[in-house]
């Protein structure tokens, strides 16, 4: 319990869940007030701005179609880092993982020889196994020789693009590309299939789905899921429990590089159809997945709802360049906005702010 | 009765006039930020000049579209409106086609890509024709004997730039070296002044590149270094020490095209065949360091002391060589191209024979490096 | 090439190059020695580079620049205090709220100022006599920005407080146990403010420098990730200051060598290089189990009364 002027602060144990979603929208208003702000700033009357986007991008199938596209990566890798923050393990090498997974996929479409039926499982399994060994790389590193996960899963990002330049200047350069570097272009029993005209890989869909059902079972039924959320939330515990930490660590990141490792099949079979410069396919989905898993406060079925939160603001970010012509950085400035008040009003969920003016209800005691 | 005909004629005549005077909403495809003062900005600065010039144009853009990308947006801009679309970059190659064949009576074009269709036609303007002027300008300037290339990606417009550039080079200083250096991103200040550091402790004196930023020219600049500029007028950054470069003119395309789109020249059923492959004769491209300054004057008395004893022309300064040359380029009768038999690439084999000229075919598929490049080529051919 | 001329090569490049990671790492160094994350570095040094940019082609003074990056460093860090230690949020998420904010500001205000010159960009200088010192001089003395000089300074200066005065040790305190520090009457709040805001303004004059010295002329994006790289040095050294340099220096030389080495090596590979080097030394760090520990409080939010 804290006194600031006529103010009381008490701490709530936890915040009961409409609390949490009744103070998540007054943040995401708040941030669209101040966005009304900036489109002002720039001419463009607010109102025309939030009735197109509500129109194209909540109103037409396009639209919800774009929301659903960009939400498949970001719930798998979501989905993903969900686990791997319950275990206090900071991943911030989704997008590396990511990257391995689209990696694994091009191999087995052009060069592994798999036949038809059988290739698009194969790209899923050795996509998940592909990312699940680049995650697994850092929590050896960390169990075995303390190196920091922020700092080696980090480093892995930067280690995996570059080997996908390599590959993509170098031995996967597509003949057909003209120099170009690109790989060949997946024959066509590698393609995912799309929902009827959208570009909606719904396999991928399906398997993040699968996936945050999976999760949230995992970790609320399993021995495994057990230890993993007390080696989280109490090292010391888990420590007396017997609970190692090799074994959850390496299994937190195997789940976690692995989800990743599908999102980047997602990606590479269902979008492009080719391996190509490593921005291109991972897009920032595996940052801006570190931001949806956060949100989803440990949930993995909460992460559907946070993915799909932020694909919609990837799918209004497009509306907004295109329709209102407005300079690109828009998007990242209302992102780095609804963060903030998001994280803003957290503060209101854990905090209980009474008033009691002068003297009153303050009896001086400590906690409450 | 004549008033009658004169009338119908001048009635069916604007009737004419006014058919082909519809309107077109030109949507522009880019996959970079409009601030990057290189490729993107100059589609951009191409865009408004057209926009500006004819009032039955209407365009609008989208900067920073990641390829895999532009489908989505390509139905964004066909559900504003637009009746025509340009794609600006190789990458969007396969979603513009499949785009073309999903929305039949909108008109396409990509820029540097291969692949047509019957609404969808390519373009682009290619400066190796600028680049060995600006070769034959560095071959004289360097003293090093060591010429220094940043260079973003290993991929064939880029080898077909430096190629050009080396023969220029080799022709007035046949020991000469270019040496190379790969940042792997179009855009990189910090890669890009780090890779001219590392020539310049090579001992490089001279310098070109391939990056959306003036950084080479201005790490030149500060160790006393003459540089070409590229892509944009770049002179302004180091008026002392930028002797050329290489600079587009979009818009000359960009014109062409809509402006034959507006007459009905183009339509949506006979693009299949049209590739706009524009260099210095049609004035798509342009040599200097900034319009209009071809060669910067600081430098010219140093290019005129060159003097070379040339194969063709006998004894002539590098000044009077890059003219004709350049003159050459513009005769409509090809008297000239840099890649002109006989070729060889640095490892020995005959790349273009003697006595033919390149194929457009070979010019845009090029892997090889010629004789005088040093450094690693990613992608070379093994024979 | 002598092999004399590589090393002053590298190690010249190394520092130069390194200027604005050694004083974006040596400010989150402190930040995070009292306990608090930071991840906004990348924000709060685009929005340095581009006030330094502003301030500097407008004045005509490049130093008036530094000054501008500085303030605007020092406020944005502001807000990330603010968020994290007032509103004990996540310090995590909050400073990558900045670092996203920031670079979406910065490219949306700086769009009229793309593709200038600056016209007076920061001297650079060579310090007399030690500038002649045999392979050292030229490396480290000779020709070099001012903001390198005084950033060498600044890490001694800053590694003597840490550890050497009474203020060092009430920042450490913080950072290892907040409670501990409070009941020892030290203002958690203030010192956790103070260390936050002092990376701030180093994080905005790191920004700085790369517009005004390093390449003078802003373009949106212009810290291509460097803010992350400040974020693995600060762990790379083992939050200590004189540590920080060797990790530049490592870090910057490597950076170059990638461009000098492609003579001879794979150009994709050499560009892996000092990711990989980064996690190579940590590893070995920890075979020869050397304690690099993290301020046993960083990350965590301050709550008077918890634990």
């Amino acid at each position: 319990m804290k006194r600031i002027g006529p103010f009381v602060l008490e701490r709530r144990l936890a915040p009961t869940r409409t609390a949490v979603l009744g103070y998540s929208l007054l943040a995401i208003v708040i941030a669209l007030l101040l966005m009304s702000i900036i489109f002002w700033a720039y001419g463009v009357s607010p109102v025309k701005a939030y009735s197109a986007i509500g129109r194209t991008t909540l109103g037409t199938r396009f639209g919800l179609m774009e929301i659903l596209r960009r939400t498949i990566p970001l719930l798998l890798c979501g989905v993903g880092l969900v686990i791997a923050f319950r275990a206090k393990f900071w991943n911030i090498g989704a997008e590396g993982q990511l990257l391995a997974g689209a990696v694994a996929a091009t191999w087995v479409a052009l060069f592994s020889g798999i036949p038809a039926p059988w290739k698009i499982p194969a790209m899923f399994l050795l996509g998940f196994a592909a990312g699940a060994l680049w995650g697994i790389i850092p929590a050896l590193l960390k169990v075995k020789l303390q190196v920091n996960d922020v700092i080696s899963t980090l480093m892995m990002n930067y280690i995996m693009a570059y080997l996908v330049k390599w590959l993509i200047y170098g031995p996967w350069r597509g003949p057909s590309m003209r120099g170009f570097a690109y790989t060949d272009l997946f024959p066509r029993d590698a393609w995912l299939p799309l929902l009827a005209y959208s570009k909606v890989h719904w396999p991928t869909l399906l398997i993040g789905l699968v996936a945050a059902v999976t999760a949230a079972l995992i970790l609320s039924r399993t021995r495994l899921g057990y230890e993993i959320r007390v080696a989280g939330d109490s090292p010391d515990a888990a420590h007396y429990a017997g609970i190692g930490f090799l074994g959850v660590s390496v299994w937190v990141m195997l789940l976690s590089g692995g989800l990743a490792g599908l999102a980047g099949v997602g990606e590479v079979a269902g979008i492009h159809h080719r391996l190509l410069e490593p921005d291109h396919v991972s897009l920032g989905y595996g940052y801006t997945a570190i931001i949806v898993a956060w949100l989803a406060r440990g949930s993995p079925m909460a992460a559907i709802i946070t993915s799909l939160l932020f694909g919609l603001i990837f799918a209004a970010g497009d509306e907004i360049k295109v329709t209102l012509q407005m300079p690109f950085q828009i998007t990242n400035v209302f992102n780095g906005m609804i963060l903030f008040f998001l994280i803003g009003v957290e503060f209101l969920l854990y905090w209980r702010v009474r008033f009691v003016g002068k003297g009153k209800g303050w009896a001086g005691k400590a906690g409450s | 009765m004549r008033k009658v005909i004169l009338l119908s004629a001048v009635v069916l005549l604007l009737g004419l006039v006014t058919l082909g005077a519809e309107k077109i909403k030109a949507g522009f495809i880019y996959v970079g930020p409009i601030g990057d003062y290189g490729w993107t900005h100059a589609h951009d600065l191409a865009r408004r000049i057209v926009d500006e010039k004819f009032d039955w144009l209407e365009t609008v853009y989208v900067e920073s579209v990641p390829e895999g990308q532009e489908g989505a947006i390509i139905d964004r801009l066909v559900a504003q409106g637009c009746n025509v679309i340009f794609t600006t970059s190789f990458g969007f190659m396969d979603g513009t086609l499949e785009a073309a064949m999903r929305y039949p009576d909108i008109i396409f074009a990509h820029c540097s890509g291969f692949k047509r269709y019957k609404n969808m036609a390519t373009y682009m303007a290619d400066f190796y024709q600028v680049y060995y002027l600006n070769g034959l300008m560095a071959g004289a300037l360097t003293k090093s004997g060591k010429v220094g290339y940043v260079a973003a990606h290993p991929i064939p417009e880029l080898k077909r730039h430096i190629n050009a550039f080396t023969l220029g080079v080799r022709e007035v200083n046949p020991d000469a070296e270019v040496h190379v250096r790969w940042i792997y991103s179009w855009y990189d200040p910090a890669a890009a002044k780090e890779a001219t550091e590392a020539l310049i402790a090579e001992g490089c004196d001279v310098f070109a590149f391939t990056e959306d930023s003036p950084t080479v020219v201005q790490v030149a600049a500060e160790n006393g270094l003459p540089s070409f500029a590229h892509y944009s007028p770049m002179l302004k950054f180091a008026p002392d020490y930028v002797v050329s470069g290489q600079l587009v003119h979009w818009e000359k395309i960009y014109e062409d095209f809509l402006v034959k789109v507006h007459e009905g020249i183009y339509t949506t059923e006979n693009l299949a065949h049209v590739d706009y492959w524009w260099t210095l004769p049609q004035g798509a491209v342009e040599m200097g360091a900034d319009f209009g300054v071809p060669i910067n004057p600081a430098w010219e008395d140093e290019l005129k002391a060159y003097v070379v004893d040339h194969p063709v022309f006998g004894k002539i300064s590098v000044y009077d060589l890059v003219m004709i040359r350049h003159s050459q380029f513009g005769d409509p009768g090809i008297t000239f191209d840099p890649f002109q038999g006989p070729v060889y690439d640095r490892k020995g084999n005959l790349r273009i024979p003697d006595g033919t000229w390149p194929s457009y075919e070979t010019l845009v598929t090029m892997q090889w490096a010629v004789e005088g490049v040093v450094g690693p080529w990613p992608g070379e051919p093994e024979e | 090439m002598g092999w004399e001329s590589w090393i002053v090569d590298t190690l010249r490049r190394a520092l130069a190059y390194g200027t604005p990671l050694l004083w974006g790492t040596l400010g989150e160094i402190y930040a995070e020695r009292a306990g608090v994350v930071n991840l906004g570095v990348e924000g709060m040094m685009i929005l340095g580079a581009l006030s330094a940019f502003a301030v500097a082609q407008s004045t005509g003074n490049p130093w008036l620049g530094i000054l501008a990056a500085a303030a605007v460093g020092g406020l944005s860090a502001l807000i990330h205090a603010f968020f994290s230690i007032t509103l004990r949020a996540n310090q995590y998420v909050s400073g990558l709220a900045l670092t996203i904010f920031g670079l979406g500001l910065s490219g949306l205000l700086g769009t009229s100022w793309v593709g200038i010159s600056l016209r007076n960009p920061l001297p650079k200088a060579t310090i007399p006599g030690l500038g002649d010192i045999p392979i050292l001089g030229p490396a480290l003395f000779r020709d070099h920005s001012y903001l390198t000089y005084i950033g060498l300074v600044l890490a001694a200066v800053l590694w003597f407080v840490l550890y050497k005065t009474r203020w060092g040790i009430v920042i450490r305190s913080v950072g290892e146990s907040p409670s501990t520090a409070d009941a020892m009457g030290i203002n958690v709040f203030a010192v956790r403010y103070l260390c936050v805001v002092f990376g701030g303004v180093l994080a905005g004059v790191a920004g700085g420098f790369l517009s005004v010295e390093y390449r003078p002329s802003w373009t949106e994006g212009m810290t291509a990730g460097m803010g992350w790289i400040v974020i693995a040095l600060t762990i790379f050294a083992a939050w200590d200051p004189l540590q920080a340099v060797g990790g530049v220096v490592l870090f910057g030389g490597l950076y170059h060598l990638a461009y000098r080495l492609q003579r001879w090596f794979p150009p994709e590979f050499l560009k892996l290089m000092p990711y990989a080097f980064a996690i190579l030394v940590l590893a070995v760090a920890g075979l020869r189990k050397v304690r690099r520990g993290a301020p046993a409080a960083l990350g965590l939010p301050y709550v008077r009364g918890q634990r």
